[in-house]
């Protein structure tokens, strides 16, 4: 439920964003509307508001009354639907003693020590970081422990927990540890982040563009035809931008490579023929796993392009800048953002910063040349 | 024939008609004051469902 206390505006095009921070949700009001909320948060009567109103668009008072009172009734109103969640007292589990899989991940001079109870727990985890895999390191900077018991994942940071998942979750566990990952790499706590970004980010050395876009859309592959062609692949999938810079930061994972994307990549990288092929019945996609040409995983760059990529067969290229408000719609339900105020209006700020484009292509020399465009403010 | 049945309907003048029309324009923009758009974030760090692991 939304409350009227600590809500922050922002007019963006012709709409006003209105954030409430009680259940972290951005709704897209017209202006007045987004008024009318201010009024009545500032303690103005209905019966004012409603006069005021009945006379900008010359309705009757009545309907106007009734308007008002619905539309508080319907924002501040609304019960949240209850989710049904399990909710079970894990503070008492043990960590077990040995562990089948001990991996050390050193990502720039930072070394981890990630243990997996047995094959499953290290599937889940160590294909998109494989990579970063030393066997001659001997000391550790931090430790992580995953482990299944009953059927729920756990993880561990440094012998303490930070959280607990069921066999429907494993999405959510995924992202808290490389959450956890990037806490640790870049030296942020969380209230320190702005939000992560399901994305792909590709730099140039000097600012970075995020590709956005359904899955199947072509952001992956986009980023690894750019990688090959002077491009650095900073974040595929998890993209996470702070609050002090606002900048993109380096997320080490791999690149996933649908086995439809396999005849595009292939003549550019033909270590993809020989890599681990990782076949998800369930979601009916078949995955290989790309090397990010990024040398320096502390880096971080400035972003102020979002570009919403499309793949479509035999399409001649098109690129234009679309509305933010359309852009917007299709960010946020894909998107963690913060739930802190503070953190919220650097949110809004930075968005209303951004160019926001719609990319379609189908040859890949194209979009290419668009993207450097992109890059030199050519557009 | 003809005539008797247009002699029968209701006749308003063009100044009416727009007056109607209007008055209901007016509670269109009301209509579209109420319509608004809820936007979600996700509840935590998510990953997307193609990376490794399918369940356990």
């Amino acid at each position: 439920m939304n409350s009227k206390t600590n809500i922050l505006y922002k007019t963006t095009e012709n709409k006003t964003i209105t954030w409430f921070e009680s259940s972290n949700k951005y709704l897209i009001l017209e202006h007045t509307t987004a008024d009318i909320l201010k009024s009545l948060n500032k303690g103005i009567s209905v019966n004012k508001i409603a006069e005021d109103l009945s006379k900008k668009l010359s309705v009757p008072v009545d309907a106007t009354i009734d308007f008002i009172k619905n539309l508080e009734k319907k924002i501040y109103g609304a019960k949240e639907k209850n989710e049904t969640e399990e909710i079970i007292d894990y503070k008492d589990i043990k960590v077990p003693k040995s562990f089948k899989f001990i991996k050390y991940y050193k990502v720039n001079n930072v070394v981890f020590k990630i243990s997996y109870l047995s094959e499953k727990e290290l599937s889940l985890v160590h294909p998109k970081f494989a990579h970063l895999v030393n066997e001659e390191v001997v000391n550790f900077d931090f430790e992580f422990d995953v482990f299944i018991n009953n059927d729920v994942i756990f993880l561990f940071v440094d012998k303490k927990q930070i959280g607990s998942w069921n066999n429907k979750n494993i999405h959510y566990f995924q992202g808290k540890f490389s959450m956890e990952f990037i806490q640790k790499i870049h030296q942020k706590d969380e209230n320190e982040w702005m939000g992560v970004f399901h994305a792909s980010a590709v730099s140039n050395e000097k600012k970075s563009i995020l590709f956005l876009g359904d899955s199947g859309n072509g952001k992956s592959t986009s980023l690894a035809l750019l990688q090959a062609h002077g491009f650095t692949c900073l974040a595929d999938d998890f993209v996470p931008i702070d609050i002090e810079k606002r900048e993109v930061y380096s997320f080490p994972a791999c690149i996933s490579i649908k086995k439809s994307s396999l005849e595009t990549l292939l003549p550019i990288y033909p270590e993809l023929e020989t890599t681990a092929e990782y076949n998800f019945t369930r979601l009916n996609k078949i995955v290989r796993y790309l090397k990010p040409n990024n040398n320096n995983y502390f880096s971080h760059l400035p972003c102020n392009d979002l570009v919403f990529i499309k793949y479509v067969k035999d399409s001649d290229l098109s690129c234009k800048k679309i509305a933010k408000i359309d852009a917007f719609q299709q960010l946020i339900p894909d998107s963690w953002l913060s739930p802190k105020k503070e953190n919220a209006q650097i949110f809004l700020d930075w968005f209303a910063s951004l160019n926001c484009y719609q990319l379609t292509y189908s040859k890949n020399e194209e979009m290419l040349k668009t993207v450097s465009k992109i890059f030199d403010n050519d557009l | 024939m003809k005539n008797k049945i247009d002699k029968n309907q209701e006749e308003i003048t063009r100044k009416d008609a727009i007056k109607k029309i209007g008055n209901y324009g007016k509670y269109a923009a009301l209509t579209a004051l109420g319509t608004y758009l809820v936007l979600s974030p996700q509840k935590a760090q998510a990953a997307s469902p193609e990376t490794p692991g399918t369940g356990f």
